[in-house]
């Protein structure tokens, strides 16, 4: 069973009272059933259902043309094994989500501590890293296409300038993917920013005034201070950028539509490609509910990871 | 050594880089937003337009009811904004603190809204919105702007990155507040929100971010043009033949500015004040 | 304290909500119907005209036109019909037809069309053939257009090439692109969409065509186009992409456009729609080559689209059925044609020189796309499992042009997975 961590700090034992003892003993779960239940009947409404729903779609056979669906076992689940465009799709997924997470997080870090200061304008360069997510994945398609074009493009001039030669980029099997990874670490940057700035205004100033008048350096400071009281910040990132890592689509149809030669086929862009160009719902069920157990798994040991070799010292 | 004394401080060399490569999507958006049709088909792209073209901010405007589109946003929007922040906060809070039986198993259950791709439960999700619609109120059904809401009142993202920030408040502030006689949500809303501001206000940008720029969920569901949503209008420069680029960029850039005032407008609270941590003492 | 301002944020958003929403109720007035269309700018304009004629002259009925961008409106129909609120009329790519064939609602128009007045053998074949699945007639036609060579006529003069001429061969047009290929200026002499889409795929079907093959066997249970012909068609582009490297290999399938206009391109081979996006050049269209000693001829493909009709109750199917067949009558045709410079989907207004001559006027080189209707002879078999097959090829064909694999391997790999694809339903 998973065990959601609790990372709490260390609580210094308060002299015992009579009346916290005993909420503290069952009265707690009416109030957070209680507390929980909005949010759990909306997305169990919305959410939930639709999971569930889909989970009976994976079991069927459903052009989305015609109304019979007839039930068809576990025949959608076989066929994922012997698909090899399927089995293509995860080695990709799986290389594109290894090389994004910690990419993202990392560079998401860096520039968070650049702008977690009070210099002057320093709203204006959060602004600029709020600005770039909302920026639409199409357009960041369109200047990635042209930025990486073989002929002209931005990158193989500057390429070409110091005397490589011009590379192909979204245009060749084998480089289309880590051109993916690197566009939507840029995309995801402001994100990572926004979520780290908010995790850092909690570490107390204090703190590194102590630590600097013991004489550490900012470097130090920020290893050992700052870093290990970012763990929930971590946690979160890490479970939500693998989450949208193996769930990745839109940025592949903005540029490559799954080539050239389906290496950037990644598993969400297979199963949308199976369910509205080849009409086939129910496969593009299954293979979403295999992707589902994947992460779900994955973000399981993330958590318990975490717990055992994170948390705060 | 005599430091050397700038009069800027120094990490303005490296922001200002650092935004400028953050900004070239926008940079891009903005050039062709002033070019012609001319200038805009060609390839290598135009980098600067010949003479900027100010009437693809008016054309475009008048191309669609854009007024409206903005209208129907903002009130999707504001609801879904006001909905995540009160329904995540306080359950969030309650997985964050509360020990209750079942917290486990469903917060994992909540997480897994996360975990199917929007492409395969959009037709279930599409049929429950059309049922609310027929049995319950029409104004939350098929081509209503209630159904732009509903599915996205309350999401398990908000419920999570809430839970995380929330653990990081100082639990000791709590549990004197609770010996004084405090209720849950009292500690909730007098204590562990105001020390959580950059993360509320955080999950408000993220939040207004999503839903604003919402294409797929919209593009199903309405069906009329009163009520379209800002993404749905922009669509409208997207043939399938041939794209208008100078007017896509020109509303592009409009339909960002109401969200980039609502991010400035928020950055004061992006900044915890020292003061209200309580720890000093 | 936040509560309480919470609560009345929410309470003043509510009430936003209720005043934005008016929601009409129905009247009982004129017969209303939906039409989702994929029409802006030009087209748009011209379209919502006929629309508001068409209101009033006709008191009864009231159609209401709805945008709704050609890529992605499968995706809105589909879930539509399965959640009970298909439009009246969508306008559907004719590559959709043999699946939405199998969509109960949609109206089979064969009944109709027969009737004399409907005109039906006016329109192009390979428009009729594109919406006849089996016995049902899934639509009525809507568009129709055709591939073509459009070329820049300086950029031959400056490299002292003969332009393109209806003797051609598929030997000369290669001569000629190796010749206007320039690395030193980053120019090419031609240009192909290579996403391995469709879009990849009907560029190399007229090719099959001339060199004298087929996609399918006559009765569309095996795929043929693995032949001698197929072998030698693909060989060209092989050699174009490959050998000469004269041919430019575009995975964003928007840049053709842009990079003929731009002068980096030499010619296209393309459609009527791009005609408005070359501003900058001094273009001329052309017929697309032969292969020598092949019965082919000088094939083109049609892509033709559909008014699609859902039934949604007798009045409204009425309804819509009438709104379609004046929209596809010849004067509505011939007026919607010179006001957007698309192809007129009739014959007898493709034929009136008058028309011709308007539309080469207001953009020059139309008139030769319309009378290269006249090659179409073949169209993509109407088969459910065309998706397959399209994909099947549109991996050989990219697999190639990137030096990957052979021509006649690829396309024996395509016929196999084709053929299990027809396999199979």
């Amino acid at each position: 069973m998973l065990i959601t961590p609790d990372v709490e700090k260390p609580v210094t034992p308060a002299p015992p009272h009579p009346r916290r003892r005993r909420r503290l003993g069952g009265g707690e779960t009416v109030t957070g059933w209680t507390l929980v239940s909005p949010a759990v009947i909306l997305i169990g409404i919305f959410g939930l259902l639709p999971v569930l729903m889909s989970l009976q779609l994976s079991f069927q056979h459903s052009d989305l043309l015609t109304p019979e669906t007839p039930w068809v076992g576990f025949d959608n689940y076989r066929k994922m094994a012997d698909d090899p465009v399927f089995l293509e799709a995860i080695k990709h997924t799986i290389v594109y989500t290894a090389l994004f997470v910690p990419g993202t997080m990392l560079v998401g870090l860096l520039v968070a501590a650049a702008l977690n200061r009070s210099v002057r304008f320093i709203s204006l360069y959060r602004t600029a890293a709020y600005i770039t997510m909302a920026v639409s994945t199409i357009s960041q398609g369109i200047i990635f296409l042209w930025l990486t074009d073989r002929d002209y493009g931005l990158v193989n001039a500057a390429l070409n300038a110091i005397g490589a030669p011009s590379q192909p980029f979204l245009a060749s099997p084998s480089q289309a993917m880590y051109v993916i990874v690197a566009m939507t670490i840029w995309g995801w940057t402001g994100f990572s920013v926004i979520v780290y700035l908010a995790a850092l205004q909690g570490v107390p100033a204090e703190l590194h005034e102590a630590a600097a008048i013991d004489g550490a350096k900012p470097f130090t400071r920020f290893r050992t201070i700052t870093v290990p009281l970012l763990g929930p910040a971590n946690l979160f990132l890490l479970v939500w950028l693998t989450i949208n890592a193996l769930q990745l689509f839109d940025e592949v149809y903005a540029t490559t539509r799954g080539g050239p030669l389906r290496a950037t086929t990644v598993i969400v862009y297979y199963l949308w490609d199976q369910a509205f160009v080849h009409f086939d719902a129910g496969y593009a069920a299954a293979m979403a509910y295999a992707l589902f157990v994947v992460i779900l798994v994955i973000t399981g040991v993330q958590f318990r990871l975490t717990r055992r070799f994170g948390g705060t010292s | 050594m005599t430091r050397w004394r700038l009069p800027f401080s120094p990490w303005h060399l490296v922001l200002i880089p650092l935004s400028f490569l953050l900004l070239v999507p926008l940079l891009w958006m903005l050039i062709t937003s002033l070019q012609t049709e001319g200038e805009a088909n060609r390839f290598p792209p135009v980098l600067w337009p010949a003479s900027p073209r100010w009437e693809n901010y008016t054309e475009a405007w008048a191309a669609a009811p854009f007024g409206h589109f903005f209208l129907n946003s903002f009130t999707v929007t504001a609801v879904v904004l006001v909905s995540n922040l009160v329904v995540c906060s306080v359950a969030g809070y309650a997985f964050a603190r509360i020990r209750f039986l079942g917290r486990g198993a469903l917060f994992v259950t909540l997480m897994a809204t996360l975990m199917v791709p929007f492409q395969v439960t959009m037709i279930p999700v599409f049929l429950i919105v059309k049922w609310f619609g027929d049995n319950v109120w029409d104004v939350l059904g098929i081509d209503h702007i209630g159904a732009l809401m509903l599915p996205n009142l309350a999401t398990a993202f908000g419920i999570f990155f809430l839970r995380q920030f929330f653990q990081t408040v100082p639990v000791e502030l709590e549990e004197a507040a609770r010996v004084d006689g405090t209720s849950r949500l009292g500690v909730l809303f007098k204590i562990v929100l105001p020390l959580s501001l950059p993360a509320m206000s955080t999950l408000a940008a993220l939040t207004v971010l999503t839903s604003w720029n919402d294409f797929l969920w919209p593009l199903i569901v309405i069906t009329s043009q009163e009520q379209m949503t800002i993404p749905l209008g922009l669509s409208y420069f997207q043939g399938a033949h041939h794209v208008q680029w100078p007017l896509l960029m020109a509303a592009n850039v409009m339909s960002l500015l109401p969200m980039l005032l609502v991010f400035i407008g928020a950055q004061r609270y992006f900044v915890q004040s020292v003061a209200s941590t309580g720890l000093k003492g | 304290m936040i509560r309480r301002r919470l609560c009345i944020a929410l309470l003043a958003v509510l009430a936003l909500v209720l005043a934005a929403c008016g929601g009409g109720g129905s009247s009982s007035g004129p017969t209303e119907i939906a039409v989702w269309h994929g029409y802006q700018d030009t087209e748009g304009e011209v379209f919502k005209k006929l629309i508001a004629q068409y209101n009033q002259d006709h008191p009864d009925v009231k159609v209401n036109e709805l945008y709704s961008s050609n890529d992605l409106v499968l995706q809105k129909v589909l879930t539509a019909v399965r959640g009970g609120s298909a439009p009246d009329v969508a306008y559907m790519f004719g590559s959709w037809s043999p699946n939405i064939a199998q969509i109960p609602q949609v109206v089979d128009m064969a009944e109709y069309v027969s009737e004399p007045d409907w005109q039906w053998d006016d329109f192009y074949p390979a428009e009729r053939e594109a919406a006849t699945v089996g016995e049902k007639i899934v639509g009525v036609p809507a568009l129709v257009d055709n591939l073509a060579i459009v070329y820049n006529k300086q950029l031959f003069a400056e490299a002292g090439v003969a332009p393109p001429s209806p003797d051609w061969t598929w030997a000369d047009f290669r001569a000629a692109a190796a010749k206007l290929t320039d690395p030193a200026k980053g120019q090419y002499g031609w240009l192909i969409p290579a996403d391995g889409s469709e879009d990849t795929v009907w560029h190399y079907l007229p090719m099959l065509w001339e060199a004298g093959g087929d996609i399918l066997s006559p009765d569309n249970s095996t795929a043929v186009f693995n032949s001698e012909a197929g072998v030698e068609a693909l060989t060209v582009l092989q050699q174009m992409a490959v050998t000469d490297k004269s041919l430019y290999l575009d995975t964003t399938n928007e840049n053709g456009p842009k990079l003929m206009n731009s002068g980096k391109v030499a010619m296209l081979v393309t459609g009527p729609w791009d005609l408005s996006q070359l501003p900058d050049i001094d273009y001329d269209v052309q017929v697309m080559p032969t292969f020598a000693g092949s019965p082919g001829g000088h094939q083109t493909i049609a892509g033709p689209d559909n008014w699609v009709m859902f039934d949604n109750g007798d009045a409204k199917k009425q309804a819509a059925v009438d709104f379609v067949k004046w929209l596809s009558a010849p004067e509505q045709v011939k007026t919607f044609s010179l006001g957007t410079g698309d192809l007129p989907i009739r014959q007898s207004v493709g034929n009136d020189q008058a028309v011709l001559d308007t539309l080469n006027e207001n953009v020059p080189g139309t008139a030769t796309f319309v009378e290269n209707l006249n090659n179409v002879e073949k169209v993509r078999p109407t088969v459910e499992q065309y998706p397959d097959i399209s994909d099947a090829l549109g991996q050989a064909i990219v697999a190639v042009m990137l030096g990957k694999e052979q021509p006649a391997d690829a396309l024996n790999k395509a016929a196999q997975a084709a053929d299990a694809a027809l396999a199979e339903k």
